[in-house]
């Protein structure tokens, strides 16, 4: 009795401290940081981190624009931040409380979306290439170092209604537009039309636009070939692997070139907690915390002192730490204005539809 | 009108609008200001980030005020017409295959004797239970590469020398799911209709030697067409405006003029050219009420 | 005889067509393995999981709560409804109410999400999902309301009238005792609606806040493992005890979809 009474004053004490501690609100990518690591920083702070999640930048911006409020950091990759940061919706660094910032790797810093880090950190990076299962493709004889594997008919016929594409208006333009020889931040609408005509040709080939069910189609051997992100790639080898597949799953960068997408901390302006998510930012500068999350998912790291905590097949896989000469073709993705949205989501249509 | 009268009439008149009031007021609020927010709204300007451009500004060379830009743009090219007209035929043949699928079934539960009638109704709403993403998604498993379904059909085609197909992300996913949820609502108002019928008619059919099919046809038949209109009302306007389905069991080219809208407000940021159609979604349907209830009018003269 | 024999196939048909995917969702949750294809075992695993996982959880408690309260909003604001349009036959009324459950979902959906935002400027959440919810479940239990009321003789009101009630006593002692089961039968109905609405809770939720649809939708977008299963297995069991209580109150609610 005695002891139940002292175990429940035990349990109100606790839970009465739950509710004084400091909570960090994080609106992150889904999955993207290890649970040890928040769990190792809330016993740090002594603070809990709360965390929502978004799957696409535009659905993250969308729910910004509708008044979504209340997150000290939001992780969004370089276009979506520069739209915050023109938006006057993110909060300037106080860099003296960043002691870290000097482990990020100068070739991450000082980006066009904002000169001078005023307002981010960069924290991991993927890029969007082309994954495939390695044994179909080469007893196919498919080339897996270039778009033309996902663009031309010549090679698609080989594997019809095996492939997914990324169901994204600008991830799937780019591709197009980097396999026409243009910039992937090209604007004309001649190019655009161009790429659509491309895109179109290509569809009846493919078996459906996949934001990321693509992972387990790859896992499972109904996918051979598709155009997603480096680290969901990463994770359908690791599953394939854990399942024991007689295949393996493999990643490359196209020689055309293609999209990193640089995805940095920021601090949103309305957050309660400007100082705790310093803090947090510091936190994940520090070279294990970082490399954490590369070993967890595969993602791309900025980190100088990370690498030395990065597991060796990790760090010498170059679709995930690409050389200097695959790195010269890689493009950042730019934001688009309101005329522009609405003519690509006009292509886009005419891409679905025909 | 004498003072006692008025007198009588207040107190009615004051519970009429206590009754009234509250649901009244809500509704005002939240159903129909919203639909007016929305048509003002498709005369704006999108904001740069999403949302609207302001009204007024300081700055004469940022967009504001109001424009009808959204409806140029409309109908500047074909593919937005062409998305409905794709929309209507993927509701209508919904709603003709649901009608096919149901009209049997709600001719044998109104034949059916009356103690066994409400059990069979009863079968028809459970499903109804289970909610609408979980119907979806198990035709996702149905139709999935692995399923028996699959393997049955591509094993038939492979017998006939067809190469096998995928049945799971494709347009024929989408029309059996767009059946599948909706053909309950197909079944019940048929067989409310169908309930009612009387059976002397059918005999007095049967003695001037009508044979079964044309005791269906010219009588049954003509009789059901209220039931049928309403069923098709039931099944054909939420299709219409249907984004969920082609979104989870669609292949590269099942968009509806749903998944646009969507798109336009969780994905483009475009609120006024999201406004714009949903408004031309509305005429679309106030389009075919029109014409479900024509034809209910005209038909019903010559039964 | 042979008519009889097509009725009878036919109809088996559709009862096969309705009930055996559900009947697949229910297997594969107790399938000992991470696909939805070949049978392997029998296990609990996945209800487990279920119940460890905390963000399903918290939706589960959303979901619950949103629609405990839209419901009980709902019934009041629906029964006074379903006796206005009785009544009263206010034609403007009569279309306020039918005309949410008729139109296409997204139309709701995306007018309240530009209202909530442009007018009311209010962050999107608990408070926004919930009036939407009310908006759409008013109809259906004014429906049921309407349907219980014509079915009752109007003498009985005069006949309290004439014993010297007033409108409030005629309501309290005779109507409301009469229209009980039409309005309980209605709260459930739109309990049943709340929980499974996905639609118009997809455009007017915001961040933070998800419901047990959208986890169920987010999951299935993204990867796709039996948990669903199990939590639809779930959902199915209340949504079904929900649905059977209604019947029992009212079997007015049999046509109160149509």
């Amino acid at each position: 009795m005695n002891h139940n009474l002292r175990a429940l004053l035990l349990l109100l004490l606790l839970s009465g401290n739950a509710l004084a501690e400091d909570v960090l609100h994080l609106y992150n990518w889904n999955n993207y940081i290890s649970a040890e690591t928040v769990a190792r920083f809330e016993q740090q702070c002594a603070c809990r981190v709360e965390q929502d999640y978004y799957s696409d930048n535009e659905e993250m911006l969308a729910k910004l624009a509708a008044g979504a409020s209340g997150y000290d950091i939001i992780v969004p990759t370089g276009n979506a931040m520069e739209s915050l940061i023109r938006q006057n919706a993110l909060r300037p660094l106080d860099k003296s409380r960043l002691p870290r910032l000097k482990n990020i790797n100068p070739a991450y810093l000082d980006t066009a979306f904002d000169p001078g880090n005023k307002y981010s950190v960069p924290y991991a990076y993927t890029l969007t290439l082309i994954g495939y299962n390695a044994e179909k493709m080469r007893e196919l004889g498919l080339p897996t170092d270039t778009w033309a594997v996902i663009f031309e008919p010549k090679y698609l016929e080989k594997v019809k209604g095996r492939i997914t594409v990324l169901d994204s208006q600008r991830e799937l333009m780019a591709a197009a537009l980097k396999y026409l020889g243009y910039s992937a931040n090209d604007t004309i609408e001649a190019h655009w039309k161009q790429a659509r005509d491309l895109i179109i040709r290509a569809k009846p080939y493919w078996a459906a636009f996949n934001a990321s069910s693509y992972i387990k189609e790859l896992t499972v051997g109904n996918i051979w070939l598709v155009h997603g992100y480096s680290n969901d790639i990463f994770q359908a080898n690791l599953d394939a692997k854990k399942a024991g597949r007689k295949f393996t799953i493999a990643a490359s960068v196209p020689k055309e070139g293609a999209v990193l997408s640089l995805d940095s901390m920021v601090l949103h302006k309305n957050g309660p907690q400007p100082g705790l998510a310093l803090q947090f930012i510091d936190f994940m500068l520090d070279g294990k915390n970082s490399a954490e999350l590369t070993n967890l998912i595969g993602s791309g790291n900025p980190n100088l002192d990370a690498m030395r905590y990065i597991k060796p097949e990790i760090a010498q896989d170059p679709a995930i730490f690409p050389d200097p000469q695959h790195r010269a073709h890689l493009e950042m993705l730019r934001d688009l204005d309101r005329n522009q949205r609405r003519i690509l989501s006009r292509i886009w249509t005419e891409i679905k539809l025909r | 009108m004498s003072s006692r009268a008025r007198k009588l009439l207040a107190p009615a008149r004051l519970t009429k609008w206590a009754v009234s009031g509250p649901p009244f007021v809500f509704l005002l609020l939240f159903f129909v200001l919203p639909g007016v927010i929305m048509v003002i709204a498709s005369f704006r300007y999108p904001g740069e980030f999403g949302g609207l451009a302001p009204l007024a500004a300081a700055d004469p060379n940022t967009l504001h005020g109001f424009t009808l830009e959204t409806y140029r743009f409309f109908f500047s090219d074909l593919i937005y017409t062409e998305i409905f007209i794709k929309s209507f035929l993927v509701a209508l043949a919904t709603t003709l295959i649901c009608l096919v699928m149901a009209y049997p079934l709600a001719l044998l539960i109104a034949r059916s004797p009356k103690k066994r009638r409400d059990l069979m109704v009863l079968l028809v709403i459970l499903p109804f239970a289970s909610s609408f993403l979980i119907r979806v998604y198990a035709w996702m498993i149905l139709l999935g590469p692995q399923a028996a379904l699959s393997q049955l059909a591509n094993g038939l085609l492979g017998v006939l020398g067809i190469a096998p197909v995928h049945l799971l992300f494709s347009p024929f996913a989408v029309l059996i799911a767009m059946v599948y949820v909706h053909l309950p609502f197909m079944v019940l108002p048929l067989y409310t209709n169908l309930e009612k019928h009387d059976p002397n008619l059918l005999d007095a059919a049967q003695d001037c030697g009508a044979n079964a099919w044309h005791r269906f046809w010219r009588v049954t038949f003509p009789l059901s067409l209220p039931g049928i209109f309403s069923g098709s009302t039931l099944v054909f306007i939420p299709v219409l405006g249907m984004f969920a389905i082609p979104d989870i069991l669609g292949g590269t080219g099942d968009m509806l003029v749903g998944n646009l809208i969507k798109e336009q407000f969780l994905v483009t940021r475009d609120w006024p050219f999201g406004s714009t159609l949903s408004i031309m979604l509305t005429l679309a349907v106030l389009l075919f009420v029109w014409i479900a209830a024509k034809l209910g009018t005209t038909r019903g003269r010559y039964a | 005889m042979r008519r009889g024999f097509w009725l009878w196939a036919a109809s088996l048909g559709a009862y096969t067509f309705l009930y055996v995917p559900l009947f697949i969702v229910i297997i594969y949750s107790f399938n000992d393995s991470r696909l939805n294809a070949e049978w392997v075992g029998f296990t609990w695993h996945w209800y487990d999981v279920l119940l460890h996982d905390n963000d399903m959880l918290a939706a589960m408690g959303n979901s619950l709560f949103i629609a405990l309260v839209s419901s009980l909003a709902a019934t009041v604001l629906g029964t006074m409804a379903g006796i206005a349009m009785h009544r009263y036959k206010m034609k403007a009324l009569t279309f306020m109410v039918l005309t949410p459950v008729a139109m296409p979902e997204i139309l709701l959906g995306v007018s309240l999400l530009l209202f909530f935002i442009q007018v009311l400027n209010l962050t999107l959440g608990l408070v926004s999902i919930i009036l939407a919810h009310i908006t759409f479940s008013i109809g259906f239990v004014a429906v049921i309301v309407r349907a219980r009321l014509a079915g009752i003789d109007e003498s009985i009101f005069e006949a309290a009238r004439d014993l010297g009630a007033s409108p409030w006593e005629t309501f309290r002692y005779v109507t409301f005792p009469l229209i009980l089961p039409g309005v309980v039968a209605g709260g459930l109905m739109a309990f049943t609606l709340s929980i499974d609405d996905f639609v118009i809770t997809f455009f007017t939720a915001g961040v933070g806040v998800a419901t047990l649809p959208l986890r169920v939708y987010s999951m299935i977008k993204i990867a796709v493992t039996p948990e669903v299963n199990a939590v639809s297995t779930l959902l199915m069991l209340l949504t079904l005890t929900m649905i059977v209580l209604a019947s029992k109150f009212s079997p007015d609610v049999l046509r109160g979809k149509t």
